[in-house]
């Protein structure tokens, strides 16, 4: 940002600090965000106009602006787009925002104490005189009470530093303000008003606990921190943390109050909203430069219809859908993220971007079974196949592949018989055999499981038609849910025929061919 | 049926013998069924081409077979002859005199088919899964382009076990089409090539994907005269993306449109996004079809920019799609594509393709 009297050139939102490129979006963004019934969803133009809607219509009072940064929140004032904003916001606004070029160019430069200190000397100066204008949001909390930020300020920033490190969320170099200032923020009005003549000391103490609500900060923070840390001084502040820890959130406000004023450049990047915002706006932006964040706004909205709705059919809601056509591709291209992020509107049906559909159910152990493996299970089917693998008694095998439960292959034709509940006999067709001791490398292998109670006969195969031979006959028996248990099957002699007397069990015969 | 063995026989062709129960949503459109379809999701399909007399169907699976059905005009299909793989096949394609089919599987090879003597050969290896396969026809040389997920595109001559040539790719290969003289590649990672194949084949150029989602298929498209001028990309986040090549005004004439989404204009729910499973382009019209998991497919004109007809929702995913050679039939198949994850996947559910008459319901609009 190297230009001055930035309000004037590019439009903000005075409740929530964004920057915008034209002021239409500006308005745009307000109806939406900041002018918007949370009840029936409709835009209105101000705040005022949104309140009187929801008194009339809804019979419900609002007392602030959604969205708004604490400090911001005034439904009274009449703001459309920049029109309303009050002067004393402006001029903080610009004043924040030299500070902000004059800081990155500072950064460039090095990061010196001494210069920092001199910079906040200076701003300070400029801070105090503004106590009551909430300065990018935070200051808020410190325009209120009045607090005589100026005196107790010199001390509480020596504190600071030594707070950063006990407030793991707030960056490094997060002057101690920020920490104060999210919780303070947060809670908008309350606490600014209770803050009013604290004890400086205090609000430090209070940073510690708030160390949970100042992640919100964070964001925000790093744009305007950087020089904060090194400055000397600071450790006094430590004192001023043990000192209190409940009532945090009255604390906070203050002891930032006054820390804003040696760090000027830091006060800005504090607020947890405007950090957001900013960093919202600069994110992905779409052809309207309405924030891609708001995807849903997009889908829902379709940017012109160039693929007008040409249905036919009944479905009409696909159709309205479907018939959207985005802009060009090269709009498109500017807007980078999933759907799936932006999901309060919408959901991929899909469960993972990093490999395809077919990637994923390749992966299965059913349709691993190929060239390598001998005696693979069947395709089609459950994990039975690995267990049938070529090892025939061995009882630890079913484990393999995590048994699921079997799942009843389909379209098998009916070479196995069950006979009744308590034995079974399968009966295998000439092509199917259940017997030999010998285990040659079998070309494949049949399950079938059983279900006893049903009487159903669930088969797999691949390739049904071949087993030239002898094989044997491995059945597992299993509870229906669970991994089948290894029972081994008696074999018989006459080639035939295999009956093992298993009662209830749904069972898995493994068949091998030769 | 049972020329196929496996399934118990679904009857002869007509509208499905299932239809007596009245949730039974499997065939809404009324389309006819192909009989002996396979037992598990099908993974491709491909008639033959023109050279053939007749139209004849094949489609791959997950359950490792490659099937083949003659499709009469009367919308009798009768099952004519299977292949296995061992694997899933993922791709098929036939080759232009129409006497072979070549199938792509995830067992890392290549077969090909020879249908006359129903024998098959295999033509190709890979270190991964084939994904794609596609017949090459130029003047002065003939090959089958196989695309796998070992990030390689091999090019063989059906006689030799070595590629002829092989051209590596940024990412896995996803889908691909081929018109000669183009071919497109779409991989992972959004990664989108594009190769012309006179001569010998080589890389023309690499696009920047119009899509921001993970690409799902993609199908070429010609021009008023018939030569291949661009090519439309589907993704998995129901969009289609149309670009043309070398298109005099690319930020205009390229454009994408979303579809296979449901609830549009219902705010109150979460809209639902499916994957765009297919592509396929009439060949006589040049308008388009595309099938989704959401189990819906959609006709566009993508000149006129319009939609022409979306279907009623079936109670599977549709995962491929094509068309005959001279636009008459269009084939789908229902089957789950595992958009929703292993929980989903039902083995005892029946998996479909249906033909439908296509000649009308495709054609163009007026422009508006």
């Amino acid at each position: 940002m190297g230009r001055k009297k930035k309000k004037q050139l590019k439009p903000w939102c005075w409740y929530c600090n964004r920057d915008f490129d034209d002021e239409k979006i500006l308005i745009q963004h307000q109806k939406a965000k900041h002018f918007k019934c949370h009840i029936c969803h409709k835009k209105l133009y101000t705040g005022p106009g949104l309140a009187i809607h929801c008194m009339q219509v809804h019979k419900e009072t609002i007392d602030a602006v959604p969205n708004a940064i604490p400090g911001r929140t005034d439904i009274e004032l009449e703001i459309y787009g920049m029109e309303g904003i009050p002067e004393k916001d402006m001029d903080e606004r610009r004043r924040l925002l030299e500070q902000k070029t004059q800081e990155s160019q500072k950064k460039k430069q090095q990061d010196d104490s001494d210069e920092y200190d001199d910079d906040d000397s200076a701003a300070s100066t400029s801070f105090q005189p503004q106590p009551v204008q909430p300065q990018q949001g935070y200051i808020p909390p410190m325009a209120q009470p009045g607090l005589p930020p100026v005196p107790g300020a010199p001390g509480m920033p020596p504190g600071i530093p030594p707070l950063m490190p006990g407030v793991p969320p707030l960056m490094p170099g997060m002057p101690p303000v920020m920490p104060g200032m999210p919780p303070g923020l947060h809670h908008q009005r309350k606490y600014t008003q209770s803050f009013c003549g604290e004890n400086i000391m205090m609000p430090m103490g209070g940073m510690m606990p708030p160390g949970p609500g100042i992640p919100p900060l964070m964001p925000g923070m790093p744009p305007g921190m950087p020089p904060p840390v090194p400055r000397p001084g600071i450790p006094p502040m430590t004192q001023a943390q043990a000192v209190s820890a409940p009532g945090i959130l009255n604390r906070p406000p203050a002891p930032t109050a006054t820390v804003p004023a040696p760090q000027p450049p830091v006060t800005k990047p504090l607020f947890p909203s405007a950090g957001q915002a900013q960093a919202a706006v600069q994110g992905p932006v779409g052809t309207d430069f309405k924030p891609l964040n708001s995807t849903p706004a997009t889908t829902t909205e379709p940017p012109k219809p160039t693929f007008p709705a040409y249905t036919q059919s009944t479905a009409s809601t696909t159709s309205t859908t479907n018939s959207t056509a985005a802009k060009p591709a090269a709009s498109i291209t500017s807007k980078p993220a999933t759907l799936t992020t932006t999901s309060a509107t919408s959901k991929l049906i899909h469960p993972d971007e990093d490999i395809s559909l077919e990637e994923r159910r390749a992966q299965l152990p059913k349709y691993q079974r190929n060239l390598p493996r001998p005696g693979q299970a069947p395709i089609g089917n459950p994990p039975v196949g690995p267990i049938g693998g070529m090892m025939p008694p061995q009882p630890g095998i079913p484990q393999q592949q995590g048994m699921r439960p079997p799942m009843p292959p389909h379209g098998i034709s009916s070479y196995v018989y069950l006979v009744d509940f308590l034995s079974i006999h399968i009966n295998l067709s000439a092509k199917y055999i259940a017997f030999k001791s010998t285990v040659h490398r079998p070309t494949q292998s049949i399950f079938c499981v059983l279900n006893v109670f049903c009487r159903s006969v669930w088969w797999s195969s691949s390739r049904h038609a071949r087993l030239p031979s002898w094989c044997y006959a491995t059945i597992w028996a299993g509870t229906a849910n669970g991994a089948p248990l290894p029972r081994w099957a008696s074999s018989t002699s006459d080639g035939n025929e295999t009956s093992c007397n298993v009662a209830r069990w749904p069972l898995l015969i493994l068949l091998h061919p030769i | 049926m049972s020329l196929f063995g496996t399934t118990s026989g679904f009857g002869t062709s007509g509208t499905s013998m299932f239809g007596s129960t009245s949730t039974d949503n499997h065939n809404p459109m009324k389309d006819i069924e192909v009989t002996s379809s396979p037992d598990d999701s099908i993974g491709c399909l491909s008639f033959s081409p023109p050279t053939l007399p007749g139209n004849f169907l094949i489609a791959g699976s997950w359950a490792n077979d490659v099937r083949c059905w003659e499709v009469q005009d009367s919308g009798q299909t009768i099952p004519k002859a299977q292949q296995m793989h061992t694997g899933p096949v993922l791709g098929v394609c036939w080759s232009d005199d129409g006497s072979k089919v070549f199938t792509a599987s995830c067992d890392k090879t290549a077969k090909m088919w020879d249908l006359n003597s129903n024998q098959a050969i295999q033509i190709a290896q890979h270190d991964a899964p084939v994904k794609t396969i596609h017949w090459i026809k130029a003047p002065n040389y003939s090959c089958v382009m196989t695309g796998s997920w070992d990030k390689t595109l091999k090019f063989w001559d059906t006689r030799s076990s070595n590629p002829m040539m092989v051209l590596q790719l940024p990412e896995r290969c996803y889908c691909a089409d081929v018109i000669y003289p183009m071919a497109v590649v779409a991989t992972a990672e959004r990664g989108l090539i594009v190769y012309q194949l006179e001569n010998q084949p080589s890389e023309f150029r690499r696009i920047e994907s119009p899509l921001k989602h993970q690409h799902r298929c993609v199908a070429i498209f010609r021009d008023k005269q018939n030569k291949p001028t661009g090519f439309a990309l589907g993704s998995i986040e129901g969009r289609v993306a149309i670009h043309y090549i070398s298109p005099p005004n690319p930020a205009k004439d390229n454009f994408t449109f979303k579809c296979h989404r449901s609830n549009g204009t219902n705010t109150s729910a979460p809209q639902d996004i499916y994957a765009v499973n297919g592509i396929a382009f009439h060949p006589v019209h040049g308008t388009l079809a595309t099938v989704g998991s959401d189990g819906r497919f959609s006709f566009w004109d993508k000149d006129a920019r319009t939609k022409l007809k979306t279907s009623e929702q079936l109670d599977q995913p549709i995962a491929a799609c094509c068309f005959n050679h001279n636009g008459n039939i269009f084939a789908y198949a229902s089957s789950y594509d595992w958009s929703k994850g292993h929980e989903f996947y039902n083995p005892q559910k029946k998996n479909y393709i249906f033909l439908r008459n296509a000649a009308e319901e495709l054609k163009p609009r007026n422009k508006k």
